[in-house]
Parts: C-alpha cells; structure tokens; sequence
C-alpha cells in the first residue's frame, strides 16, 4: 500500500478563489491559442507512405493478381480478419485466390498482412474511408480489394526500403 | 406609484393603451429572452471549442449561427420516452415547471429607463413595473427547483432520484445566501424595487460591485450553484448520475429543461448586472438615453453570461461535501456578517465606501479561520483507534 | 536392450531399431527424410547425423537411421559438430529446392519446412540457377508429382516396394538429372497411392484431390476411425474452418493400421459432404413430410411404436457400440428384434488393409445381439411389418430404392443423415454422421476404434444416442399414461 501524501495547500490556494482566477486565466489564453481542428471532409487527411490505410491486394500490370493464396497473411491477422480459398491457375504462380475476403470492420490496420506476404501481394493503400449501410457490405471481396500496383507505389517502395534496411542489417550482424 | 406617473405624465408626449404596450413589450423581451436562450446554447459550444484549441458548430448557417435552429428541429423529430413506471403527468409538468419560473423572472428586470419616441413615450423598458420586484424574483427562484426534484422523481429512475434530490438540497442552501446578498444590496439602496436599485447606482455612480465586493462575489457564487451550472452542476453530473434529473428525458421536454436552464442564466445575468453593476449606467454619465442604457446593459449581461461558460470549462465539478460546506460554512456566514456590517454602515449613516474597507476587515480574520487546516487525519486516526 | 550414452546420459534402447529410434524414443529431435520407421532405412539424406564416440577412439559423425545401436556408445545428437554437419546436409538440400512454400500444400506440417526455420540459413549460398524441372507431374488420378521440390529421399519408392509390394516409382535418370518417375510415365495404380503424399517428407507428391484445397494450419484436426470397411483404421479427420471436410489422414494404430490407410477410405470425404443433410426433423403433414421441431417429432415416432404390433428394427453397420446398445434396449421394450444391415462383401479386399466388409462395426453389433441382414431381406421384412424403425447413418442409402415401393400401411421412422421422402416415412430425425459423433466401433480383429467429433453436426440435430434416449423417455410415459388410464 503506498500512503500518498498530499501537498500541503498554502493560504492564498485555500482561499480558492485566486486559484480559480488563475484557472480562468490559463482558459481565456487558451481562447485565442491557434486552432488544431481539421475541417475533415474538405480537408483530408494528409497521408504519406508511413500511412496504414486499408489493406488492399496488389494487381500486376498484366491485370493478374500477385497474391498466390498462401494463407500467410490470413494467419497473422490478429483480427482473423482475413479469409482466403485457393484455386489452381494456370498461370506460373500455380495457385491464385479463388476467395480473398477481409472484413474492414474486424481490420485493425495494423499491417501484419503486409508483413508477412512473401509475394509482395498486400499493400496497406492510402484509403482510410470505410462507410456502408451493411455489415455485408463492409466485407470486402477480392474485386473490391484489387488495386494496380501503381496505385500502392509509394507504400510498397516504403516497404521495400524497409526490409531492404532490416536486410543489410541482420546480415551484417 | 404608476398611476401617479400616469397623471403626472406631460401632456405632450402621447401613450400607447396599456394592453398593447405590455403585449408589445412582452413579444420583445421574451423573443430576446428566447433568442438569447437560443444562441447561448451555440455560445457554450462555441467557448468550450475555443478553449480546448477548436472551432466548434460551423456547418450550419455562417459560423454556424443556426445550429441552434437545427437542434431545434431535430429535438422536434425526435421520439418522446416516457418511462415504463414514470408519473406521467408530474413527468410532463416537470420540464414546464422548470422552464416557467427561470422565464417569468425575466418580466421585472428594468432594461432601460423611460423610452421616448418622438412624441411617444413607452414607460420603462421592463413589462412589468413592480415594487417589490426583489420578493418577486426571490419568489421565482425558488420556485424553479421544483422543476428539477419533480423531473427526477418522477422518471422513476434511481439516477434521477438523486441527481433531484442533490439538486433541491443545492439549490436551497444556495439560495439563502443568494438572497442575503441581495439584502445586503436593499439596504445598501433601500429599495425592493430594481428599478430603484439600478436608478441609485447610476446616480450615486457608486455601483454595490465597489462597495458591497463581499456580497457581489457571494452572488457570482451562488448564481452558478442556483442555475445547476458547472462547477456546482450536481443535478445533472454525467459522469455520476448519467444526466441526473434529465436523464429519463427526451425530444422536447428534454430541450424545455435547457431552455430552462438557459433562461435562468439569461435572468441571472440581467439580475446580477441590475444589483451590482447599476444596470445600464455608465461610470460617471449621471443620465443616458434609453438607446445608450439598453445596449450597455446588454453588454453587461453578457458578459456575466461569457462568465458561465468560461467558469464551467475551466473549473471542475466539486465534491457534494465540498458544496455543502462551502455553501453553510463559508458562505452562509459570510453573508450574514456582510448583512450585519452593511446593516451598520446604514444605520450609522457611514460613507458607503467604508463598506469594502470593513469588508476586507472583516474578511481577513474570517479567511484566517476558515483558511487554517483542520486537524481532521487526527480525529480520524482517533476514530480508528477508538473503534 | 542395449545401454547406450545419449548427450552423457545412460538409456536402455531396442537393440533391434536403429539409434535415430533411439534418440527419438529418448527426447532428442534428430530430423530426417528418408528414414522412415515403417520402410527400410537407406540413408540417402544424410540429415540425421549425429556424433558418435564408442570406446577410445576418435568421435565420428554418423547417419543415425542407418547406424544400429551398440553398448557402451556415446551418442551426441547436439553437438557442435553433428549441428554443423547436419546445417551443410541441408543446405545442399535446399541448394535446388525452390522457394514455393507459399503454394507448396505441404507448408506446415513439412519436414523441410521446419528444420530450415529452425536451422537453414536466411540465404543462399548458391550463384547459379536452380534446376529447372516439371513442376504439375500428374502421376495417375491420386498424385501430383513437382519433380523441383523432390529431395530423392527414395521414401515413396520403398514404400511402393514394401507396403503393397507394387513396385512403381523408381529414382530415374542420375545425378543432378535424377528425378522420381514411373516407368515409361505410366499411372500409378493400387488402393494405396495416398499415403505416398504422407510418406513424402515434403511437398515433392501430394494428393491431386487436396491441391490447393487448404492451408494446413487452418485445418482442425481431431482423432477418429475410418468407417469404410471392418479394419477401421484410425485416422485423423482434418475440417476446414469447422465445416467441411478436407482430409483423413492415417493416424498410427500398431493394432490396426500402423502408418497407413487405402485410398478408399482416405478419400470417403463425399460421404460426409454437409451438402443435402437432414437438418433437424421432418413429419408427415396431411400431405407431405414437412420440417418440425425434433420434441414433436419423437412424440410422433412415439405414436407410431405405441400403436399394437413389433416394430422391425434395422439399423445401420455404422452405429456405434453406444447406439446399439440404446437401440436394442429400445427394441426389447417394443418386443421387436434387432437387426443391422449388412451389404455384401465387395471386392476391395486386399491383404493389407482392405477387409472388404464394409460393416466398420459388424463385430460390436453382433456383439450386442443385431443380426445381419441385406438390404433385399430388409425391404421384405418392412413390407410386411406395420411399424418400423430404420436407424443410423446412411441406411436410407443402403435400403436403397426398394424403400419407394413399401406399402403405405407400414409406418415407418426413419433416423438418417439424409432426407428420405418416400410415403411410408411418418417421422425423420437427423443424425449425425461418424465425424460428428463420438462413440466406438469393434473392428474386424476385436479392437475397439473410437469416434471423435470433427465439427458439430447440422443445426437441430442431436446425438443419436439422446434421440434414442429421448425416445425411450417418452414412450415411457406414454405407456403409463396408458396405464393410468
Ligand atoms: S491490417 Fe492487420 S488486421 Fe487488417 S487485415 Fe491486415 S493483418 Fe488483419
Ligand atoms: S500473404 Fe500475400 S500471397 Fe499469401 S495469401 Fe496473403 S496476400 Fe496472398
Ligand atoms: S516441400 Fe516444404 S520446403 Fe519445399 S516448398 Fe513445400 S513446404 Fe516449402
Ligand atoms: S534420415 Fe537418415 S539419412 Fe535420411
């Protein structure tokens, strides 16, 4: 148990109205202080390639998704937000999802499936705005999902530089 | 008195019937009271914006100045609530009770003096001319806790319960020393009448906020514990009660309890600008036309209303202990001594501005007492070892 | 037994096993590949090496699968020496494995997999290219070989060998060339090709059947007991996402099974396809039969029995002991006899696994007093009757279409897995099928196999044994009622 002490008041803050004339002062400063308040709509937030926005599934210049349907990033979602089936393509990757699901409501943002697709396939986009009038509707399928890769340019050269950093790092340790 | 200055009227000036006067001044004051009411709710929000760095309501209307239409209307459309168990009709009559007395007070209040138009002369800018208008408003205010306590008892709600019953207690033990200061004021004055009051400031020049300084900050105080305003807003509390007496409320009745509240702070304003302040006099201009007064008195009012927001986000909410102490330890007594030394001063026919040089006399041993720390870990300690 | 030292410590092994036995039975996880303790050990891997001292002489590194066990050895399956062996083995495996765990089915439960997370180094070493081979190799309807993922660990070519003796699969071609093959590309035939996906220690053969049909890790995996024939291998029932089932795969049983399982078995997933299930219960309207609620359902089959006459009883050959016993004590309290059907042999018998019967509990409920029947006596049998009670999964099925033709007179209940509409049904109640019940089968040598449940059954549908219980309760009361009055 820890006794704490309290402090000791002098005269003038027991007399309290002082006190609360000081209070009033800090308040009225505050009134002509600069405001912080972003006018939201109209004024975006900025975003840079730091930002998580939603995760989105990247599409290669041919129009054919990079995502193989490992699985990798459903499993490191914390949110089990993520769910994928597979299907065979003909195509060199030999598996593409047949399903890629993630509910935006359950995503918490946090990037882990950016992290862990080994096939540079999920980006965290730039899009933060997440608004229907269902709960449906806010599961977003693999169509919804899609993104060409330019669009997520920025965030996956951030990406990139990233592990190229925890690369050389690592190795030269 | 009024029949007299009907008959000693000068023959020149010409006067509207009386019903049609009073009908065309209670429209006025009313709409300003209800506008007021209105655009102070916008004010809240717009002050506590700005005092925690932001720009508050600014999507309806330019600058946001008709968010409080918009509140209006959603209130209109929103769905009525009355409690499985509520009285229904004391749960109806309980938002009107409140809203009633803060409104009828308003009617007393001398805004200006004699307005002359031209020819026309339209008595003094008040509805009504009543002699003892102190009593009235007394009267009044006390009146407007029944709102409260009969709005939360009868939600049948436990936080409603007791956010009324804090309320009644407040209000009560505030409301002594709020009218003892205002004694004070009628004796300073020697008049019920706040026409008077205000008319003897502004000839003297010699405002009770100079000469009576105790019972001017008395009255600030209580004025906020008798609205329910921050930092003595015990009745409604969201953090404790969940809205307290208005928490079982509403649409409508839910807007009539604020606007009640609203109204009470408007009427407190204008009493405290015509009790302390001189109503619309300006230092050292013995006589001003009707045109200058009203403005002015205006001025004064708001800013007593500025002073209820600033004060509520600024300070935090006392304790309910803290609140009775302060209110019949401190306050109460200080009342009565400032009763009793204003009460000598007259009678002894004193200068008046002697009074805040005995004030701060008296004051002094007063806050040496009241300031001194109270032995209470002991007798606590004692309790302990004694049980 | 031998005493052998592993890591200073003295144990007493099999003289008959191999050390790498030796160190698993005693807590050391020496990986391997191509060891494999169902086949003959070749030690073709080299993964599994360890230091080994005996008597004076210098320590030496050996393949642990290959090496047997001799008193006085000192075993060091940690050392500096035997890690860094082992880390260089793998490297070289890995030197032309491609990197395709994120398509590979066998990520997660692969051997590879696992000891390169745990040991292999984050880069290769290599400069050149890898080997370039076929990587959608179909060999026959149930395999699919990727010839670039093979570590020639020779383990499906020993198991081709020594399990069924069909020799098929064979190292072709030579050295860095070398790939598995069958001769002259031909399909592999035989009952037994699925465990050649389970033997292989990565993802070179996996099943065609479970390609790219789950992620391992996202299956949940519960012990269970095949229902195809009376060997009732014990397997484990893998589910994807609590709903539908994926695999089974052979769970070892040194009783019944050991490592394995036929592909009949292994790929009964159809049979229990959520697809078209009773899903609750089902009486007979004014008309047709129309969905209910369970309770009403037992009062109705509880009418139907309560009216004067026996009951003919037929249950299923995949009720468990539990059931059957319920059932039988139901019978006897309606005075009827109990019987199971019994489908004739088919020709599936092999003299490996396979019984042929495919009655997974014939033994439990001969045990338990059933006699068997075949579907043609059955259906003579109910004609006759003017109450009946058909009972377990899939014996709709199993009476097959003769149930259509049944005289509308016979009043009969039905407890099946699926809806059977045919005019004789008066009530039907779901049940759940052998991955959604627990229970026990008696297999064809006396060895009790039991049941878990993989996923829960359908909506609605309780355990048989509670309806039967149920059942039991409430004709129970029906009859003092009947008494009382
Ligand atoms: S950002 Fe995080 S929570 Fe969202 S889908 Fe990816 S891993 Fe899941
Ligand atoms: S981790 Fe990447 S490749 Fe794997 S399933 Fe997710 S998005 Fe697809
Ligand atoms: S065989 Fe194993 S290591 Fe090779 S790709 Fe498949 S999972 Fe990965
Ligand atoms: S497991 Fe021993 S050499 Fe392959």
């Amino acid at each position: 148990m820890v006794i704490v002490k309290r402090k000791e008041l002098s005269f003038w803050e027991r007399l309290y109205l002082p006190e609360v004339v000081r209070g009033l002062s800090v308040t009225m400063r505050a009134i002509f202080r600069r405001k912080i308040t972003r006018q939201y709509p109209e004024e975006p937030l900025a975003t840079n390639e730091v930002t998580r926005g939603q995760p989105r599934l990247a599409v290669n210049e041919d129009d054919t998704i990079r995502c193989v349907s490992c699985g990798l990033c459903e499993i490191a979602c914390p949110a089990y937000a993520i769910t994928i089936d597979g299907q065979e393509t003909d195509r060199f990757i030999e598996r593409e999802p047949e399903r890629f699901d993630i509910d935006m409501l359950r995503c918490i943002l946090c990037g882990f499936c950016e992290e862990a697709c080994p096939k540079d396939a999920i980006f965290m986009s730039e899009e933060l705005e997440l608004a229907d009038f269902s709960r449906e509707a806010l599961v977003y399928d693999i169509e919804k999902l899609k993104r060409p890769i330019s669009a997520l340019q920025r965030r996956s050269d951030y990406v990139y530089k990233l592990n190229d950093r925890w690369h050389s790092s690592s190795s030269t340790s | 008195m009024p029949v007299e200055a009907v008959t000693l009227a000068d023959t020149t000036t010409k006067e509207l019937p009386l019903l049609v006067l009073w009908l065309f001044k209670a429209g006025l004051i009313y709409g300003g009271l209800l506008g007021t009411a209105a655009l102070m709710t916008l004010a809240e929000r717009k002050v506590s914006a700005w005092i925690q760095y932001r720009i508050g309501p600014n999507r309806v209307g330019p600058w946001g100045l008709l968010q409080p239409l918009a509140d209006g209307v959603k209130f209109i459309f929103k769905e009525e609530v009355v409690p499985d168990g509520a009285n229904p009709l004391m749960f109806r009559l309980a938002p009107i009770l409140s809203a009633v007395p803060a409104m009828l007070a308003i009617a007393v209040i001398p805004f200006a003096g004699e307005v002359k138009i031209g020819d026309w002369s339209f008595g003094t800018l008040s509805i009504a001319n009543l002699d003892i208008s102190v009593l009235y408003v007394g009267a009044l205010t006390g009146l407007s806790v029944y709102g409260v306590i009969l709005g939360g008892w009868s939600s049948n709600s436990k936080y409603s319960l007791l956010g009324g019953l804090r309320a009644s207690a407040q209000m009560i033990s505030y409301e002594l020393t709020l009218l003892l200061a205002v004694l004070s004021v009628v004796l300073m004055n020697g008049s019920l009448d706040l026409r008077a009051i205000a008319a003897d400031q502004a000839s003297t020049g010699m405002w009770n906020a100079i000469v009576q300084p105790v019972a001017f900050v008395l009255f600030v105080i209580a004025m906020f514990a008798e609205t329910n305003r921050h930092p003595f807003d015990f009745a409604e509390c969201e953090p404790e009660l969940v809205g307290g007496f208005h928490t079982e409320y509403s649409s409508m009745k839910f807007a009539l309890f604020f606007l009640g509240e609203y109204c009470a702070m408007v009427v407190m304003a204008c009493l405290a600008t015509t009790f302390f302040l001189g109503g619309g006099a300006l230092p050292f201009i013995a006589e001003l036309a009707w045109y200058v007064e009203l403005p002015v008195f205006c001025a004064k009012a708001s800013s007593f209303l500025f002073l209820f927001l600033w004060v509520r986000w600024t300070l935090p909410r006392f304790r309910y202990d803290q609140l009775m102490t302060l209110g019949w330890q401190v306050m109460l007594p200080l009342a009565l001594v400032n009763l009793f030394v204003t009460g000598a001063v007259v009678a002894l026919g004193w200068h008046p501005l002697l009074m805040p040089l005995l004030a701060i006399a008296v004051l002094v041993p007063f806050a040496l007492l009241f300031g001194r720390p109270r032995p209470r870990s002991e007798s606590l300690t004692h309790e302990g070892a004694a049980g | 037994m031998t005493t052998i030292q592993i890591n200073g410590k003295d144990v007493e092994v099999d003289p008959k096993q191999p050390l790498i036995h030796a160190l698993h039975t005693n807590g050391c996880d020496v990986p391997m590949y191509c060891y494999h303790p169902g086949l003959s050990p070749v030690g073709s891997c080299r993964i599994c090496q360890v230091e080994v001292q005996q008597g004076e002489g210098p320590s030496r590194v050996v393949v642990s699968c290959r090496t047997p066990v001799a008193d006085g050895m000192r075993v060091f399956p940690d050392s500096e020496k035997a890690h860094d062996v082992r880390r260089e083995c793998l490297e070289f495996l890995l030197k032309n494995h491609p990197l395709d765990c994120p398509i590979c089915d066998k990520a997660g439960e692969c051997d590879l997999q696992d000891y390169s997370f745990a040991e292999g180094q984050g880069e290769g070493r290599s400069v050149e290219p890898r080997r370039k081979l076929e990587k959608r190799k179909s060999l026959g309807d149930v395999i699919v070989l990727d010839e670039e993922r093979c570590i020639l660990c020779s383990r499906c070519v020993r198991f081709m060998e020594e399990v069924p003796k069909t020799p098929q699969l064979t190292v072709a071609d030579l050295g860095a060339r070398s790939v598995i093959a069958t001769f002259m590309d031909r399909p592999l035939t035989g009952k037994y090709q699925g465990n050649l996906a389970d033997v292989c220690p990565v993802g070179a053969l996996t099943l065609s059947a479970f390609r790219f049909q789950a992620r391992v890790w996202n299956l949940t995996k519960t012990t269970g007991t095949c229902g195809e024939c009376s060997r009732g291998c014990s397997v484990t029932t893998e589910v994807l996402r609590g709903g539908e089932l994926k695999r089974f795969r052979p769970r070892y049983n040194a009783d019944v099974n050991t490592w394995w399982m036929c592909d009949v078995g292994r790929f009964a997933i159809e049979e229990h396809s959520l697809e078209g299930r009773l899903v609750g219960a089902l009486v007979r309207g004014s008309r047709e039969l129309e969905p209910a609620d369970p309770f009403d359902a037992i009062d109705r089959a509880a009418d139907v029995f309560t009216a004067p006459g026996h009951p003919v009883v037929i249950a299923s050959p995949w009720l468990t002991v539990e059931e059957g016993e319920r059932l039988r004590d139901l019978a006897e309290a309606l005075g009827s006899e109990v019987h199971f059907l019994s489908p004739p042999a088919n020709d599936l018998a092999d003299d490996l696994l396979h019984t042929g019967d495919p009655c997974p509990n014939r033994r439990g409920l001969e045990g338990l007093g059933f006699s068997p029947i075949d579907a043609e006596a059955a259906l003579e049998l109910l004609s006759g009757a003017t109450s009946a009670l058909i009972c377990g999964e899939r014996i709709g099925a199993l009476l097959g279409e003769g149930l259509g033709e049944l005289p509308e007179k016979l009043r009969l209940v039905v407890l099946d897995t699926m809806p059977l509409d045919v005019p004789a049904v008066r009530a039907e109640l779901g049940v759940p099928s052998s991955i959604e019940r627990t229970g026990t089968w008696i297999n064809v040598d006396g060895h009790a196999g039991k049941l878990g449940i993989a996923r829960s059954a359908p909506p609605g549908v309780a355990p048989l044994v509670q309806t039967l219980d149920d059942l039991v309760a409430r004709l129970s009361t029906t009859a003092t009622a009947g008494g009382e009055r």
